[in-house]
């Protein structure tokens, strides 16, 4: 089966389409609101997006090794709520600091969970992840029932003003990020995971850990939808059960539009870190084009979905031809 | 794991009996009086019987299988319910109209679903969970918040009031018994029911067999829409109220009454007595956890429970080792 | 490097089919033993539980005298065990290299894959079959993108890549042609003398006898014989292959009259034309039985699959003189058509459900809205019946049949609706010798009494000469030669598989 050369060099890159769409929005954006890319503009921007990036760099690497994970949200919300009210507005910032680490430890756990049910009962992905979510979800609420709570005023302060080298906090954390990966997927695990997701039985029989594999792409997604979840309460400061609810479902359509392939296999993190940014700045120029607020939350379910049939609609387009 | 031989239906209404009894035993429970058990268990009948109807479109996705699934079937109640309200406003011969009304809009919203998922490819989970913030972006545009209509007297008595005086039971649940049997029919009676079990089951032998599979997944699509907005007419016909939220407590509890019904995930297997049964036992815990004043929190956390232990005992997939 | 490794008494069961009993296989270094045994005798599940893919439900290994157990791919890897498989164990989203090398990539100080070593290595390696592939093939060429025989030298690269001392090759010839068969059987020989183990599983006579040195034949999941290669001949290790020699002796016989010539055609086929085919031509008359010949993965199954409108094709296609372009099975099947797919847990059945769902799967239009359920069980037991179908009832899932019952309902199913033209893929695959004949009794019935047009693939040579009037040989996508009456023989049957023009009638 030959291909041609335009799907051989998506194959390479599948995240050239969300680098075009980035930039693309990039520039409607900057047209819309010429100050986008000032010092303090870009930073307020960066920090309101990085929880759904590292929320998207998580869901990116479950569902390259096959599976994906509908409870992030739900984990993000624990996260949020254990730390408005086991440190509060009025805690210490090394209470901070040890409550940071406890929520990275629920964020294993939650993974742990979800990758036990997974990789070694052989549960679907979905309906478990999709239970797991309404436990934890449910957890979230227990611990707090209604929207209040906070953290302490410097640590928050801090996320909201902090530009190294006059560089957005956000940036520094994007290139560990990003660093990371690259290491990761150089090594005989970033083989295994594309291999896991590729064609699971294949792998077995060649001795690839899938079980292994598979319960570790769980830990890593939990841990990211901590940090995720540690992001966005230093940028609200404050605490809500319900505050990560809307982010699974943008964390996926980040990773679709990064070019991932759905089924796993196919793609790698630096394409849904642009899909999530995008994402981001589409919300930005949703603000910006003055929308009646009764719309608003049409256009953006309607974008979501239009984003989600993006793939689908260039394939069939590449099918018809002969 | 030994097989259970007992048939999940079955197994299902002797937990839901077990559970009923137990609610007796409580604090708040009818303890040895009769005419309140009575009373109780047909309330609690009565209040199955929209997460049951709720449930059938979700039954019929379920079994066609390839992870089918509808998440927009909430938002779909919510939207036809309040249509109803709008249109109808009191006048008894709008009625027929409206529900004409409500089932069409959910059948495209169903189709629309149906066709991401056939020929976008898009995965039925994330298809159905971005439409449902299609509907309720739709919702407000309509509504811009407020509702004004009213219910038709013929629905009240139709759907909450009873057949006669003496008989004591909700038309409701007469009505589902009758939409039950029409399920059977359905499922068990027509080339579209047998053919919905064989793509369940497997695709390209269904293919290979003559079955138009695009077609019945379109088909079941719209159906289940269809029935959904049938559910959000009874829902506004016993309430005789409206708000945003409607059915959004009915969506998880559909999922979790197909699967206690037996009806595998994976498709190709299942009934929608079982569903029923299901609908039984879900609106049973629910009203427990009620009976205890268990707060919203706990209700989560048992319902996600719930669903991880009935997938781990019937969703267990193949072994990569044989 | 160990010397012998033996497998004795092995039982394994999946589920409810028994798919070993009693399988016995003694390997030495330097030899190579062929594992010989029709399709279903449990050769593939032998290989599986000597390399620690399945678990073995009785009986012991043996490595060099010592009981071992491999309790997963690993264990057998890291005890020198390499396979090459017969479905492949490659990634399609991964390359040529990756592939190769997953679990063993040379690693660089900071444990990453060092690329340069991996390209360096993985060229090594091809360079084992140059010339014998087209020059698509290196190291960062991705599997999807590789024809299937370019994938079986992958496949088999990676088997020898860490040097493994046993190297079983499970049909590992079935989709090579013969040039690449010869690098092949030259590296086998190379390895002997480096002191490596081979176990040859197939059953290809001529290759066996090219390269084995012993030979062990199974038989419904038993070992039957075993020795030296050179004590025996084909025709008697074809015997202990099979059970009743009448089923190899097989003739349609009288049935196969000039009388066809005067019927008229019922099927024809202009420059058939797609993916897998590259011009395909013949007519078939009605009532003939033909044949569908060569090397698996020539363009049979696209044929097959393009003529009952399962995949597109260019081309035309006439159906008794009116052309037909079927876009979907559906439309092949009202016009008559009918067709037992090659694989039938994957295509031709649905496994969880029962018996009388699969009888009526394509034809539950007739039996009206609400579905006369009785009437249906009485149509369907009627076909059961006049198939000698043994099963415990309808309502029992067609996963509690045996290989020649399930198969049975495969064609069962299309029997119902009174088809006009069979077209059926390897339909005796896996099927016992009871139910193969019963079969060929049935096919020969079809086309002869009932004036059925029938086309059928098969990769049992015996099976074609014996039940067709005539044999298109497919080779790569084309038909390369029609043999009938005199010509249809073994012989040239093999030769036109291999692309060779036609080595003399006999």
């Amino acid at each position: 089966m030959k291909q041609s050369r335009w799907d051989a060099l998506v194959a390479r890159q599948p995240a050239l389409f969300a680098l075009v769409l980035l930039v693309s929005c990039i520039v409607i954006n900057l047209i819309l609101q010429p100050n986008m890319l000032a010092r303090d503009t870009l930073n307020s921007n960066m920090r309101v997006f990085l929880p759904i990036i590292l929320m998207a760099v998580g869901q990116a690497i479950v569902i390259l090794g096959g599976g994906i994970d509908i409870s992030v949200g739900a984990v993000v919300s624990i996260v949020n709520t254990v730390l408005a009210t086991r440190v509060g507005l009025d805690g210490s910032p090394e209470e901070m600091w040890r409550y940071v680490f406890i929520s990275l430890l629920i964020g294993l756990l939650a993974g742990a969970i979800n990758g036990f049910f997974i990789a070694y009962l052989r549960l679907q992905p979905i309906i478990t992840t999709y239970a797991t979510s309404f436990l934890y979800a449910g957890m979230a609420l227990f611990i707090l029932p209604n929207p209040g709570g906070g953290i302490p005023q410097e640590v928050a302060a801090l996320y909201r003003n902090s530009t190294p080298l006059n560089l957005p906090l956000a940036f520094y954390v994007i290139a560990a990020v990003l660093l990371i990966w690259l290491y990761l997927s150089s090594t005989r695990y970033g083989n295994f995971l594309y291999a896991v997701g590729g064609k699971a039985e294949a792998a077995y029989e060649t001795a690839v850990p899938v079980n292994w594999v598979r319960f570790s792409t769980y830990l890593i997604s939990g841990l990211m939808a901590a940090f995720s979840g540690i992001a966005i309460t230093m940028l609200s400061g404050s605490g809500n059960a319900d505050i990560g609810g809307p982010m699974t479902l943008n964390s996926i359509t980040a990773v679709v539009i990064g070019g991932n392939a759905f089924s796993g296999g196919v793609g790698g993190v630096a394409g849904p870190l642009m899909g999530a940014i995008t994402l981001g700045i589409i919300q930005n120029i949703i603000s910006f084009a003055n929308i009646d607020t009764w719309w608003e939350t049409l256009v953006k379910a309607t974008i979501i979905v239009m984003a989600l049939a993006a793939p689908g609609i260039v394939n069939l387009f590449r099918r018809g031809r002969p | 794991m030994k097989r259970i031989s007992v048939s999940p239906p079955v197994a299902a209404l002797i937990l839901a009996v077990v559970l009923f009894l137990l609610s007796g035993l409580l604090p708040n429970g009818f303890g040895s009086d009769m005419n309140v058990a009575r009373a109780q268990a047909t309330n609690i009948m009565r209040l199955a019987v929209f997460l049951g109807v709720i449930a059938a479109g979700q039954t019929l996705i379920i079994i066609s299988g390839s992870e089918g699934i509808d998440l927009s079937a909430a938002s779909v109640v919510t939207l036809t319910a309040i249509l109803t309200y709008i249109f109808v406003d009191g006048m008894d011969t709008r009625v027929l109209l409206a529900l004409l009304i409500a089932l069409a809009v959910g059948a495209l919203v169903g189709f629309m679903n149906g066709v991401g998922i056939t020929f976008l490819k898009i995965s039925p989970f994330v298809m159905t969970l971005g439409m449902s913030g299609v509907v309720t972006g739709a919702i407000i545009v309509i509504t811009h918040g407020s509702v004004t209509g009213k219910v038709a007297p013929i629905m009240t008595r139709l759907i909450a009031r009873p057949l006669s005086p003496g008989l004591q039971i909700p038309n409701a649940i007469i009505i589902w018994i009758l939409f039950g049997v029409l399920m059977w029919l359905l499922l068990e009676r027509t080339a579209f029911g047998r053919n919905l079990f064989a793509i369940g089951v497997n695709r390209i032998t269904a293919k290979l067999s003559g079955v138009n599979v695009t077609s019945m997944n379109l088909l079941t699509y719209s159906l289940a829409g269809a029935l959904a907005g049938f559910g959000g007419f009874l829902l506004v016909g016993n309430t005789g109220v409206v708000h945003l939220q409607l059915g959004q407590p009915f969506l998880f509890p559909s999922i979790a009454a197909v699967a206690v019904g037996g009806t595998l995930l994976a498709g190709g297997k299942g009934s929608y007595w079982g569903t029923m049964a299901g609908a039984i036992v879900l609106t049973l815990i629910t009203s427990l956890l009620t009976t205890m004043q268990m707060p919203e929190s706990v209700r989560r956390m048992v319902l996600g429970g719930t669903l991880l232990i009935l997938i781990s005992i019937y969703g267990r997939q193949r072994a990569l080792r044989q | 490097m160990a010397e012998s490794l033996s497998a004795r008494n092995i039982v394994k069961r999946y589920g409810g089919v028994v798919a070993l009993s009693d399988g016995n296989l003694d390997v030495h270094a330097r030899e190579v033993v062929a594992l010989i045994g029709a399709n279903g005798s449990g050769k593939s599940t032998m290989s599986k539980v000597i390399n620690g893919v399945v678990v073995l439900d009785g009986g012991q290994l043996l490595l060099d005298g010592q009981t071992v157990h491999f309790p997963s791919p690993q264990a057998a890897k890291n005890a020198g065990i390499a396979t090459v498989f017969q479905e492949l164990s490659l990634i399609p989203q991964m390359t040529v290299a990756e592939n190769i090398w997953l679990t063993r990539e040379p690693l660089n100080s900071f444990g990453q894959v060092d690329r340069k070593a991996v390209k360096a290595r993985t060229e090594e390696l091809l360079a084992l079959f140059e010339g014998t592939y087209k020059t698509g093939l290196h190291p960062d060429a991705s599997i999807a993108s590789l024809p299937p025989d370019e994938k079986q030298i992958i496949e088999i690269l990676k088997a020898i890549s860490f040097d493994p001392w046993l190297v079983i090759l499970d049909e590992a010839t079935a989709s090579l042609d013969s040039r690449q068969v010869n690098r092949l059987f030259e590296l086998v020989t190379k390895w002997k003398l480096q002191g490596k183990a081979i176990v040859f599983v197939s059953h290809r006579m001529e290759e066996i006898f090219r390269i084995a040195d012993k030979y062990s034949v199974l038989r419904n999941g038993k070992s039957v014989g075993a020795g030296n290669i050179q004590d025996i001949n084909e025709k008697q290790l074809v015997k202990l292959m099979i059970e009743k020699e009448s089923v190899l002796g097989f003739l349609r016989g009288e049935a196969k009259s000039e009388e066809n010539l005067e019927q008229e055609i019922a099927l024809e086929v202009q420059n058939l034309d797609n993916d897998g085919l590259r011009g395909v031509n013949f007519q078939i008359r009605k009532g003939e039985l033909v044949g569908i010949g060569g090397l698996r993965g020539q363009g049979q199954r696209h044929l097959l699959h393009s003529l009952f409108g399962d995949i597109p094709y260019s081309g035309t296609i006439k159906l008794f003189n009116q052309e037909v372009h079927f876009k979907h099975p559906r439309d092949a099947m009202r016009s008559g058509f009918a067709l037992v797919p090659g694989d039938r847990a994957k295509e031709g059945l649905l496994y969880i459900r029962s018996i009388l769902d699969n009888l009526l799967l394509p034809s539950w239009r007739r039996f009206g809205l609400p579905l006369k359920v009785a009437q249906a069980k009485k149509e369907a037991t009627q076909v059961g019946s006049s198939l000698n179908l043994k099963m415990a009832g309808l309502e029992e899932p067609v996963s509690s049949l045996s290989g020649g019952n399930a198969q049975k309902v495969v064609i069962g199913k299309w029997l119902m609706r009174n088809p006009q033209i069979l077209l059926l893929d390897d339909p005796t695959k896996g099927v016992d010798v009871g139910t193969k004949a019963e079969f060929y009794a049935l096919l020969t019935r079809l086309a002869s009494e009932e004036g059925k047009t029938i086309l059928l693939y098969s990769s049992d040579d015996e099976e074609l000469i014996g039940l067709c009037d005539r044999v298109l040989v497919l080779y790569d996508g084309m038909i390369h030669t029609e043999l009938s009456g005199n010509t249809l023989t073994k012989e040239n049957l093999i030769a036109a598989s291999l692309g060779a023009s036609q080595g003399g009638t006999e």
